[in-house]
């Protein structure tokens, strides 16, 4: 008896294994956040809260898929693997338009950051749609893969909220300032410090810098670093707290109208993160990804992302 | 690489690593060490068995304990906040520590006492010592190297949740490890802070086994 018991067990165990491999689009979250490439933050943050949305948007793309396949016979298609929220859901708002330029747009949701680069270099997927440069070219070096930039279409601005404070040019000495703990998420919001004049950085600190990078902290500073999400939580006891676009808008906050400050449009940063398209070298200049990239820069999907995210995301020019 | 900057950073986090595990660690004992007690005392065939109790303070103990820790120190932020003025930073992560430890001390002390000799307790018994004269005088003060032993136990133990700190901004060489060695890719950060965690962890086990030692009293000399 127990040893049928411990048989059935094993068996219940080793199905349920075979199943969690099975989903490919999946991929365990934690190994998607602490990749040791630089992180596309506003990817991250938008997987973890929207995990279980990805997955229905996944399933629901590819009925879609199959659906449009049979309906699409002159359409050329174009395949694009991007990440749930913004970018599906941006891709899924230029669908329509593309269809009116001969093109079927087919979206492949992912919730990992190394999946749909792979795809790309692979042939499999004609281009993808979730990272910054900086992420795109660390991972062409790491990896040895051949993947550009198409085009710049938005970026996910940070923000500094006042928490106890409100006047950026009258911070009490010692004061608590809650900044994200991962490498490109902290660089930003220091870098962000720094133009609105709480810190100065060493002059060669760039895209990673960390609170070790500090050259002067006139206001002495406190900072607190933690995990990117955890930030809002902890608005109300700290004197200032910057935040992620998307993890502000999940705590209520709004980049354009509550933020003290936020990373402008013309800025170094936006320029640096901006969300683009890669494709594998060589693709760019067809008239397929040229059509993509031009409707999603098009006017009426930068209406679409204005009124959607409401300054958590904003269109790049 | 190593600058000032950087070890300053090591320094000050080997700081907040210690006191955020001796802090807890002293907090988990205080409310573990009775919690402990009391588990041997009213347990069935106990000193003074009292069903209500045990079973209470043992579903308490196992709940508690179920908790990943992680998720116990993200939900208890505000009674953090209530404890402490703050929900973020060293002194707050004590809170949680403390907390998740106390019934992991709980179950420690238990052991400790349940392996006290029978005999020992019966005598005491027989020659009509009080309830309180038994667990002082006897319980506590025959398992005295095994709970000490515990106590090397534990500590460890926390050192190692405090590595998740960093969570909530707490700091301490296991956030240090996690930031710069696994998110930076800084394998030399890594490396350091592994070997500073080693050494405490093999200081504070060397102090507690001396003690013990000292003051066991089944090796003579």
């Amino acid at each position: 008896m127990k040893k049928f018991l411990s048989l059935v067990l094993t068996a219940v165990l080793a199905s349920g294994l075979l199943t969690a491999c099975g989903s490919k689009e999946s991929t365990a979250q934690p190994e998607a956040e602490t990749s040791d490439n630089a992180q596309t933050e506003d990817a991250a943050a938008a997987d973890a809260a929207d995990n279980a949305q990805a997955e229905d948007a996944a399933q629901a793309d590819t009925a879609d898929a199959s659906q449009e396949e049979q309906n699409a016979g002159e359409l050329q298609v174009i395949t694009v693997a991007a990440t749930a929220v913004p970018h599906a859901e941006i891709l899924e708002a230029a669908k329509p338009i593309l269809a009116q330029k001969g093109y079927d747009l087919q979206v492949t949701v992912f919730d990992d950051y190394v999946q749909p680069n792979n795809v790309v270099e692979e042939g499999d997927i004609d281009a993808n749609y979730f990272q910054h440069i900086p992420y795109l070219d660390s991972f062409n070096e790491e990896r040895g893969t051949h993947l550009v930039n198409a085009g710049g279409i938005h970026y996910e601005p940070f923000g500094i909220y006042a928490g106890t404070e409100s006047d950026l040019t009258n911070v009490p000495e010692g004061a608590d300032v809650a900044v994200p703990n991962d490498t490109t998420n902290e660089a930003r919001a220091l870098l962000l410090l720094q133009d609105n004049g709480l810190l100065k950085l060493k002059a060669d600190a760039g895209i990673n810098a960390t609170i070790n990078d500090i050259e002067e902290n006139p206001y002495k500073i406190n900072f607190v670093e933690m995990e990117a999400a955890q930030v809002p939580k902890v608005l109300s006891e700290v004197a200032f707290a910057v935040i992620n676009g998307n993890y502000a808008l999940d705590a209520g906050l709004n980049a354009q109208t509550d933020a003290l400050a936020t990373e402008t449009s013309d800025s170094l940063a936006a320029q640096t993160y901006v969300n683009v398209i890669a494709v594998k070298e060589g693709n760019e200049n067809s008239d397929a990804v040229k059509a993509l990239v031009e409707v999603l820069k098009s006017d009426e999907i930068k209406k679409f992302i204005e009124d959607t995210y409401q300054g958590a995301v904003v269109p790049f020019e | 690489m190593w600058d000032s900057a950087t070890v300053n950073m090591l320094v000050e986090n080997t700081w907040i690593t210690l006191y955020m595990t001796l802090v807890s660690t002293l907090i988990a004992y205080a409310i573990g060490l009775p919690l402990g007690v009391i588990l041997v005392v009213s347990a069935p065939g106990g000193l003074k068995p009292g069903a209500f109790v045990y079973k209470v303070l043992d579903f308490v103990v196992n709940i508690v304990r179920s908790v990943p820790f992680l998720i116990l120190l993200i939900a208890i932020m505000p009674l953090t906040k209530l404890i402490v003025g703050k929900s973020y930073g060293p002194a707050a992560t004590i809170v949680p520590l403390a907390l998740a430890a106390a019934p992991f001390v709980a179950r420690l002390v238990e052991s400790s006492l349940l392996e006290v000799n029978h005999g020992v307790i019966e005598a005491a018994q027989s020659m009509g010592a009080g309830l309180f004269t038994i667990i002082f005088k006897v319980l506590l003060a025959e398992a005295r190297t095994s709970l000490i032993v515990g106590v090397t136990i534990a500590l460890g133990t926390i050192l190692g949740y405090s590595a998740m700190a960093g969570v909530v901004g707490g700091g301490g060489l296991g956030n240090i490890a996690i930031q710069y060695g696994y998110y930076r890719n800084n394998l030399e950060i890594l490396f350091v802070t592994v070997i500073l965690l080693v050494l405490l962890v093999q200081i504070l086990q060397m102090l507690g086994t001396r003690l013990s030692k000292k003051l066991d009293k089944r090796i003579t000399g």
